[in-house]
């Protein structure tokens, strides 16, 4: 967690828990990508990872309740590596506990939900949990090695 | 995000996506999307100015593919960008609504 981060140097993001403020992340990201040299699979990559573990902390972990917070921070690990943390006040969610949904075998099988976590899971290069004393911490890191579909990993703390 | 149509010979509707797909974008087309599942049986879905597809705009493609199948019909995707196709893959969806990058092709599907 970079401790020294602060919303006003852009290396911050709070939200309010109402879907319509996802709208706040895409030119946060792209603001970020700009300063840091993010490459472009990496930020489609964090743009879609955002959008489902914020959607999936406010319909579930605050049951669509708008007024709490969820705050994304961006951190640098070395070069080629981009963390962004994720910290909420929800009651505790692992979204690596839940389960993808079944391949399916016709187009009537196809699944209309549960798609997000799946693709978090497939689109970070790890992914860390952590249940906190008064909330969740999800840590998502994206390594630019010229894809976003290798080397999946989660960790569960 | 934008939504137009265009009717092509054949009986095929071309729906053209301009925009973000995203939670926000799925919202914006919906509507329109149930209208044109609803009414048409032969649909190609023009992705080549989507930006961005996450969930809730897999949704948005998956919904009206399983309404027009139940009406007799079939809808496929044209033109998906790499990382708008990766998305698709990621979900398996690619193996029962086909994605075509050319266009006679994805026509030709529907006819």
């Amino acid at each position: 967690m970079n401790t020294h981060a602060t919303e006003s140097d852009g290396e911050c993001l709070t939200l309010e828990s109402k879907l319509s403020e996802i709208a706040r992340v895409p030119p946060w990201i792209e603001k970020l990508s700009a300063r840091h040299g993010i490459p472009s699979p990496i930020q489609f990559a964090m743009d879609l990872c955002l959008e489902e573990i914020l959607s999936n902390i406010i319909r579930h972990g605050y049951a669509g309740e708008p007024n709490h917070a969820l705050m994304i921070h961006h951190r640098i690990n070395r070069e080629g590596s981009f963390t962004l943390v994720v910290e909420d006040q929800a009651p505790q969610f692992n979204p690596l506990l839940v389960s993808d949904p079944p391949v399916p075998q016709s187009l009537e099988e196809i699944s209309r939900g549960g798609h997000g976590i799946k693709l978090l899971k497939q689109f970070a290069d790890a992914i860390e949990y952590e249940r906190m004393s008064n909330g969740n911490r999800i840590t998502i890191t994206f390594i630019a090695h010229g894809s976003t579909q290798a080397g999946r990993r989660t960790t569960t703390t | 995000m934008q939504i137009s149509t265009e009717e092509l010979e054949g009986g095929v509707t071309r729906v053209i996506l301009d925009g973000r797909l995203d939670i926000v974008g799925a919202q914006a087309i919906d509507l329109k999307m149930n209208v044109i599942a609803g009414t048409k049986k032969l649909v190609l879905i023009d992705m080549q100015k989507v930006s961005f597809i996450g969930s809730m705009g897999l949704r948005t493609l998956v919904i009206p593919a399983q309404a027009i199948k139940g009406r007799g019909g079939k809808l496929v995707l044209f033109g998906p960008n790499e990382m708008v196709e990766s998305v698709l893959k990621s979900s398996a969806i690619h193996t029962l609504i086909p994605i075509y990058h050319e266009f006679q092709s994805a026509v030709a599907a529907l006819q």
